[in-house]
């Protein structure tokens, strides 16, 4: 960990109207690693995604990108990141060729080695006999594949993944979860966020847990173990100020008396 | 053809490269929309659901364009001046082009997809702003050009040879302003309100336009004397020379007939033709580059959640839960009340397809009480007001209560019916019941009551009880409708273009059957007293097929195919 780090944040703050979603965040991430993001609903997570991804360009503070900055190059960074948004948004007319040969475009890649480069990974990610049927006949699993497909397109130095998971069946988890080891072993930044505990736990080599616009907990799994308690889980559950165990569901219990 | 129009807009290419714009990620853009565009159904003339493989770009659409802008041409012959045919034409042209956007294209234009799809990627935002509104006009010139094509033809019968170029260079212009106008108010709407307003006033917008285009096709001529137009002339008003449908008419003026056109003309041409190029850069410089960052604040979670929940809003009981917990006391049946009210205040395809019907019934109606030839409008208004024809108004709204029955159990998001199946409900008859009743009281009786209000006024007192007894056969249209024909749950079916046909044939019966009874009334109509009673009558009926209504099994709901 002797390099410059690959993503810098600092001072970041954030504001909808007078409501502010961050509050000084600052941050060092370095090549290789595998971040977990994790916090509750509301607390911020998204907004500092958009930050990172370039979609909300107006902030105070500074973003650095492998040595640029974001509010003054946009585009070489964003050429840097492949994103896989939460939201499973995308255009389902299309079929996974044409869409990706899109998104490939975009970056600016050439004809041959995008249309070859789009059939290999669709046929690992086992979609290769429907590369070229329609969208909007897929399950959910299918279009999620198809959008990991798209973020890693380009071969990005930093790879942001929000809720990738969703929809996947067991198989396709474990496939995710070892694509995820391995390129970070690659040297790439992955910035991981989700809800399911049990799964940045494994995943993650860093954990940062943000509340209310702030960074609470930032280490490996470990470390916040010591402080705390056993499961990523209950870390969660105390830094986040949930109340003790048991009162919300004696509550719900009692509601139904 | 999207391969030539792009191949057309690459000749633009050195120029837009200037200004920031990425070429080759503009024309990726473009030609990944258009694409798509051509495997989406269109809304306007176009079939709903068109689930083959083929292209649903159907040519019968296109020909009902191509119809439009011949009937549209007509109204260049309509005055000896070509300034006024022409102005009357561009107008007509103009607002088809703006529905056309408006209707086809408010999805395009706020796509949020584009949030997480194209914008994560290196494309800046001059060259998404640019491809949006290139597509927008791509789209559209397409359309443009086949309404236009009957005049560029028929212009020849006006203003010979010459005239047919100076046309075609028209119609561009006008296609372009039409963009122009709408994207400009779209643009400035959405800084000014959320989308999910803006998708409102939008539909508000198309709903206002649709029942002003019906009423102008069926009012206007019964109102206005067609021949006074043949020698209007249109500069003898300042105001005029403000509207860009004259500006565009000005072009064929300065340069077909040079010879009586003035500076005002010259000016207002020029105008038009320059005026185009400075709205799209307008568009592009000052109104484009906050649009994306409006878009993205909005489609962020962060931004509208509450997660403070501070200000903790109270559910205010207004008098429609008092109504319903008053007209409808039976839990399921209160239920079924509630949703239907609810869904059908905020869904907005029920609105956009019901709403224009409570304004045709007016103007239906004034277009066959007016129906007396060459009397002055006030002639025309003692007429009506001498004979019985109110009897027709209210038996004419039965048509606003036939569209929400028809409507009311469809809906896009129909899979969230799911809730009816699920729970123990043994007589879904009580929630139609509900449904049937929160129709009648929260959109049929208040109509009447402002028709019957309208009634009172124009035609006096005496005319209470033919309201009365009207209403109460409309009602009983109503039940055997709800009875014969509308067997689905409150919005729990898909959206389907057209009944069977046998369904067809039922409701032509239950129409006889109420035509036949409206004559009746208007036949009995001296007799006062006979309408008092016969309302008793009536009244009956109606109580016994809502009992019969409210009885239905499962076996008689139509269930949506949940296959798919």
């Amino acid at each position: 960990m002797t390099d410059q780090p690959i993503i810098q944040i600092k001072n970041l703050n954030k504001f909808y109207d007078t409501k502010q979603v961050l509050k000084n965040l600052s941050l060092d991430i370095y090549p290789g690693q595998v971040i977990g993001y994790i916090g509750p609903n509301g607390a911020g997570k998204s907004t500092t995604v958009k930050i990172l991804t370039g979609l909300l360009p107006e902030f105070q503070g500074e973003v650095i990108i492998d040595g640029m900055s974001m509010t003054e190059n946009p585009q070489e960074i964003k050429k840097l990141i492949g994103y896989v948004p939460e939201n499973a948004e995308i255009y389902d007319v299309l079929t996974p060729m044409e869409y990706l040969d899109f998104i490939g475009k975009l970056y600016g890649m050439e004809e041959p080695i995008l249309s070859e480069r789009i059939e290999k990974l669709l046929t690992a990610f086992g979609l290769g006999t429907n590369i070229n049927d329609r969208m909007d006949t897929f399950s959910k699993g299918m279009k999620q594949k198809v959008l990991l497909t798209a973020g890693i397109i380009n071969n990005p130095k930093i790879l942001i993944l929000d809720e990738p998971l969703s929809g996947l069946d067991a198989n396709a988890v474990i496939l995710v979860k070892e694509l995820i080891i391995r390129l970070s072993k690659e040297g790439k930044t992955i910035f991981y966020c989700s809800h399911m505990m049990d799964v940045v736990e494994k995943v993650s080599d860093r954990i940062l847990l943000i509340n209310k616009g702030e960074i609470i907990a930032d280490g490996t799994f470990e470390s916040l173990k010591q402080n705390h308690s056993d499961t990523l889980e209950q870390i969660f559950s105390k830094l986040t100020g949930r109340e003790e165990s048991g009162v919300e569901t004696d509550a719900i219990i009692n509601a139904l008396d | 053809m999207d391969k030539i129009l792009l191949k057309l807009v690459s000749l633009l290419n050195p120029m837009l490269q200037k200004t920031g714009v990425n070429k080759d990620q503009l024309n990726e853009i473009l030609r990944i929309k258009l694409l798509m565009d051509n495997r989406r159904p269109k809304t306007i003339f176009g079939n709903k659901k068109n689930k083959s493989g083929k292209p649903p770009k159907s040519i019968f659409s296109n020909i009902m364009v191509v119809i439009l802008g011949l009937m549209m041409s007509f109204l260049l012959f309509i005055s000896d001046r070509p300034l006024a045919g022409q102005t009357l034409y561009f107008s007509m042209f103009m607002v088809m082009m703006a529905l056309t956007l408006i209707s086809d294209f408010t999805t395009v234009l706020i796509d949020t997809r584009d949030q997480f799809i194209i914008l994560p990627r290196p494309v800046n935002d001059r060259t998404v702003a640019m491809a949006r509104f290139l597509h927008v006009t791509l789209y559209i010139t397409q359309i443009a050009l086949l309404q236009g094509l009957p005049g560029i033809l028929l212009v020849f019968f006006v203003d010979g040879w010459a005239a047919m170029p100076v046309f075609f260079i028209q119609v561009v212009e006008a296609t372009l302003l039409s963009v122009l106008l709408v994207n400009t108010v779209y643009f400035i709407l959405i800084k000014l309100v959320s989308p999910q307003k803006f998708k409102d006033i939008i539909s508000y917008v198309q709903i206002a336009f649709s029942v002003c285009i019906f009423a102008v096709y069926y009012l206007v001529p019964k109102l206005i004397n067609v021949s006074s137009l043949k020698h209007i002339d249109l500069l003898s008003h300042r105001w005029v020379s403000f509207l860009p449908p004259v500006w565009i008419a000005s072009l064929n003026e300065i340069v077909l007939h040079a010879g009586r056109a003035n500076l005002t003309i010259l000016v207002m041409a020029v105008t038009g033709l320059i005026f185009p190029v400075i709205g799209i850069w307008f568009v592009a410089k000052v109104l484009a580059p906050g649009f994306n960052r409006s878009l993205a604040i909005v489609s962020s979670a962060d931004g509208n959640s509450n997660a403070s929940a501070s200000t903790k809003k109270q559910y205010k009981t207004d008098f429609r839960d008092k109504l319903a917990n008053l007209v409808a006391p039976d839990p399921i049946e209160n239920a079924g009340f509630k949703i239907t009210w609810k869904l059908a205040a905020r869904t907005r395809e029920f609105k956009m397809k019901v709403f224009p019907a409570f304004a045709y019934v007016p103007i239906y109606f004034l277009y066959f009480a007016f129906n007396g030839k060459g009397q002055s409008i006030t002639e025309k208004y003692e007429t009506m007001k001498g004979n019985a024809s109110y009897i027709f108004l209210i038996y004419l709204s039965t048509f606003v209560l036939s569209t929400i029955l028809q409507n009311v159990s469809q809906s896009a998001k129909y899979k969230s019916a799911w809730v009816y199946y699920a729970l123990p409900i043994d007589q879904p008859g009580k929630i139609l019941a509900g449904m049937y009743k929160a129709i009648i009281v929260l959109y049929f009786i208040p109509y009447c009551l402002v028709l019957s209000i309208a009634t009172v006024i124009i035609w006096g007192p005496m005319t209470i009880n033919d309201i009365l007894l009207s209403f109460c056969i409309s009602t009983i249209y109503g039940m055997l409708m709800a009875l014969f024909m509308v067997k689905g749950l409150p919005f729990s079916k898909p959206i389907m273009v057209k009944a069977g046909g046998g369904k067809m044939i039922v409701s032509f019966v239950i129409l006889g059957l109420i035509a036949a009874l409206g004559f009746g009334h208007r036949f009995l109509i001296k007799w006062e007293t006979l309408i008092w009673i016969l309302i008793i009558p009536m009244i009956l009926i109606n109580w016994i097929m809502f009992i019969q209504y409210k009885k239905q099994s499962w076996d008689a709901i139509e269930l949506a195919d949940t296959d798919k």
